[in-house]
């Protein structure tokens, strides 16, 4: 299974159409996404039918695969609308359906042959589980986020199932589908998809019990709030141990996320390829991209050790954006001009960043800036359509960025 | 209907026994579920001490439930097993499992050991309770139902399933399991070495949520969270009993509730006490529910979370308004693969706040301002402005030319 040249898929987030089509453009082997129901995350836009079509069409016409999450614990009315979405997917030729509650899995294989993933909301987290999930008929296991890179590898090793991990992202601080904060505190089922993120709230922890409580009877923490993952540095790890998929967190983040993990991780494993090792220059670079979307501070969890109380974002805040994400280019006219979706306002004089789907950073000093009709302005709105100079090697839904503060370390110099 | 409560120790064991017999209670209808801290969540249990309770049990004659209810990585998961495999299985009338691991693994090693499935997380349909059922066969003994299941779906499934069910009649409502130490990293300096064999206890209040004083508990298996009020069904037991619910489960572990037992145990086995759940209210340290018995409603916000006039409808959708220049023109994307724009077509509108606008296409144009007949997917076009329209508005073809 491993060789020098074989490297695991990157399952990148796609909570939108536009968001796939960044996703599969900036290199993941493979999306996951949702209908309109029976995911978790009820906020995101999700697909309608035929987004769904489209999307799938798109990822297979550039040889990525397409996974639709079923993953809520669909109670028995959820359940009766299930078939007729099944029917779609059939039709469309998904290429797996992640799911994690044995009823959905159940009515799955009563109507489709369609192949089925675990959920890392199942919490399989190890061997003898995964051995009860196969009878079950699940060909792969998308792990507990609990779960080392060793024990995956024995999971792997032992039951012969297609193994995926969570390489980047936010991570529930709960065992997930062990979490109904939601349910009883705000009304909403977190695990059909309305998780109002409790965990990210600061608490005041009253402590009792006979521990001595010294001078502060209440210490107010984001106690239950994780730092997010990055497995940047554990790529050789999960080659080693033979892990089939890298999954990315995040449908609801933005195509901005979306582009630049796809691109970062994707251009790891391109490098792999031909050299085999990680051994460059590049992972510092790679790290860098990454300290460019909004993030908290990141950890690597429990891919290494269990993760401890370092994994533990004691803040409030994500890190300030040494980056903000400027636009989407929607049209190219060679020599003519670039036609950008607006994300944060830019002025003429800056110097924007283009980032290719393969390859460096584009650096684009614009002189100026129009509407559509051709008024020159003085500062692009958010959420209007511009055209600015042309550049060339840009391409319909690259992402442009901006640099709005100095690195530390550049700061310093 | 059987009655299933906790006992943490010998003491336990034998004050519930005592307060069965005075109460003339055939002990067949009692369960005790014990554990140890390396199985249990939340027991605080040796292996000696477990010991020391199946043996005290020799005489008192109570069924026993070990419970192994932990969720444990790999790692942990071998623990386990090896500590289970060091007791003596043959004094419990059935194991309490959780993590499909455990299930598998009993299932594999002890066939002739009942298993009393613990469904408390999730398995709110039929279908996926009858699997479960079917997977264990004769080796099922009862299935441990989520408190998340209304009262409608009690009856539904005590009167179908194949399998037993239990549910929680009394006791904490878990709300967060996680197995990272969450708790102790604010109190380190001032944990001795002997309480880190016991569960850390504390109290935690957010000013962003209406609800204050989730009681909290750390211990070696990380840290959990419960809900600010209890759940209490004790008005209706009957009700219970008349759905053929086989067991309920009082789970009297903590804040002292142990002292209801003799009521409870009376209330359930004995006498239906119309006036107990007043009594109780009154004297547990916090609020009582009925958590989702009598309904559940926890999808019905879901349509709230994000503005539905900005999502796609696919029937007769052309695309979607991507910028408006006022009194020059407003653009579109087209992104259906289906349907095209052309000149003399009519579109509908739908802008964000919900207004509709229908409008004659006379003029089309591309962004270098030359005319155009027809546009399609992918394809970026301008028509003349039209007040009211802003950028998401989403285009419907209303009338085709």
């Amino acid at each position: 299974m491993t060789n020098s040249n074989w490297t695991p898929e990157i399952l990148a987030p796609a909570g939108s159409l536009e968001k796939l089509k960044v996703s599969v453009l900036y290199g993941a082997n493979a999306v996951y996404l949702g209908g309109q129901k029976f995911g978790l995350r009820q906020a995101s836009d999700n697909f309608s039918a035929q987004e769904l079509r489209e999307g799938v069409q798109f990822a297979h016409s550039r040889g990525a695969h397409v996974y639709v999450v079923l993953n809520s614990f669909l109670h028995d009315k959820d359940l009766e609308e299930l078939p007729e979405f099944l029917s779609l997917l059939i039709e469309l030729q998904v290429d797996a359906v992640i799911v994690s509650d044995l009823g959905v899995i159940t009515t799955i294989q009563k109507h489709s042959n369609l192949v089925i993933h675990l959920s890392t909301q199942a919490s399989c987290l190890n061997i003898e589980s995964a051995k009860l999930w196969k009878k079950m008929g699940v060909t792969r296991i998308v792990l507990g986020r609990e779960v080392t890179i060793k024990e995956a590898s024995l999971i792997k090793k032992e039951t012969g199932l297609e193994i995926e991990m969570f390489v980047h992202g936010s991570m529930c601080m709960s065992f997930s589908g062990n979490c109904v904060i939601s349910n009883y505190t705000q009304g909403r089922d977190s695990n059909r998809g309305g998780c109002a993120h409790s965990c990210r709230f600061e608490y005041s922890i009253d402590f009792q019990n006979g521990i001595p409580s010294h001078n502060e009877a209440q210490k107010k923490a984001f106690f239950m709030s994780s730092k997010d993952l990055e497995g940047i540095r554990m790529l050789s790890e999960f080659i080693e141990a033979g892990i089939d998929s890298l999954k990315v967190e995040g449908r609801n983040k933005s195509h901005y996320y979306a582009g630049t993990v796809s691109k970062v991780y994707s251009e790891a494993m391109r490098f792999y390829k031909t050299h085999g090792h990680f051994l460059s220059d590049d992972l510092f670079k790679w790290e860098s991209e990454l300290r460019k979307i909004s993030h908290r501070d990141y950890t690597s969890g429990s891919l290494e050790n269990y993760a401890d109380e370092t994994s533990i974002y004691n803040e409030r805040d994500q890190e300030d954006n040494e980056y903000v994400v400027s636009g989407v280019v929607l049209e190219v006219k060679e020599s003519d001009y670039l036609l950008i979706e607006v994300r944060s306002a830019f002025y003429p004089g800056e110097t924007l960043e283009i980032m290719p789907f393969v390859g460096e950073i584009l650096e684009h000093k614009i002189p100026s800036i129009q509407t559509i009709s051709g008024t020159l302005i003085e500062k692009s709105k958010p959420g209007s359509v511009v055209k600015i100079d042309y550049m060339a090697g840009a391409e319909k839904y690259n992402l442009i960025r901006k640099k709005i503060k100095a690195m530390p370390l550049e700061a310093a110099l | 209907m059987k009655f299933v409560t906790y006992a943490e120790n010998s003491e336990q064991l034998k004050k519930i026994h005592k307060e069965a017999s005075s109460l003339n209670i055939d002990l067949n209808k009692l369960e005790v579920i014990v554990g140890t801290n390396s199985l249990s969540r939340f027991s605080e249990n040796s292996f000696s001490d477990l010991m020391e309770m199946i043996s005290l049990n020799q005489t008192l004659k109570l069924p026993l439930l070990l419970e192994w209810d932990i969720l444990a990585q790999e790692n942990r998961f071998k623990n386990s097993t090896e500590e289970l495999l060091k007791l003596p299985l043959h004094e419990f009338i059935a194991i309490r499992l959780q993590d499909p691991g455990a299930v598998n693994f009993i299932k594999s090693h002890f066939p002739w050991l009942k298993i009393q499935l613990i469904l408390e997380n999730g398995n709110h349909n039929f279908e996926g309770l009858c699997r479960w059922s079917d997977f264990l066969g004769e080796q099922l003994d009862r299935l441990i139902l989520s408190n998340e299941l209304s009262r409608e779906h009690l009856v539904k499934y005590s009167q179908s399933l194949k399998a037993k069910i239990e549910v929680l009649a009394f006791g904490r409502i878990l709300l967060f399991y996680s197995p990272r130490l969450l708790l102790s990293p604010l109190k380190k300096s001032e944990i001795s070495e002997n309480l880190k064999a016991k569960n850390l206890e504390a109290y935690g209040t957010s000013e962003e949520s209406p609800h204050s004083g989730f009681p909290l508990i750390e211990n070696a298996h990380g840290t959990f969270m419960f809900n600010v009020k209890d759940l209490s069904l004790i008005e209706h037991i009957n009700e219970l009993k008349e759905m053929n619910v086989e067991a309920v489960r009082f789970d009297l572990r903590f804040d002292n509730s142990l002292i209801f037992l003799e009521k409870f145990l009376s209330h359930a086995l004995v006498k239906d006490e119309v006036t107990l759940g007043s009594e109780i209210k009154s004297k547990h340290p916090r609020a009582l529910i009925k958590g989702f018995y009598n309904v559940n409603k926890s999808d019905v916000l879901f349509p709230k979370l994000k503005n539905s006039r900005i999502q796609r409808f696919d029937t007769h959708y052309l695309g979607e308004v991507i910028d408006v220049e006022r009194d020059e023109q407003i653009t579109l994307m087209i992104k259906s693969e289906d349907l095209c724009l052309n000149i003399g077509d009519s579109i509908r509108l739908v802008t964000p706040e919900g207004k509709i606008k229908i409008s004659f296409i006379k003029e089309l144009k591309n962004i270098s301002k030359e005319n155009l007949n027809k546009v399609s997917r992918d394809e970026i076009c301008t028509i003349p402005y039209l007040s009211g329209i802003v950028a998401k508005t989403q285009v419907y073809l209303e009338q085709k030319t």
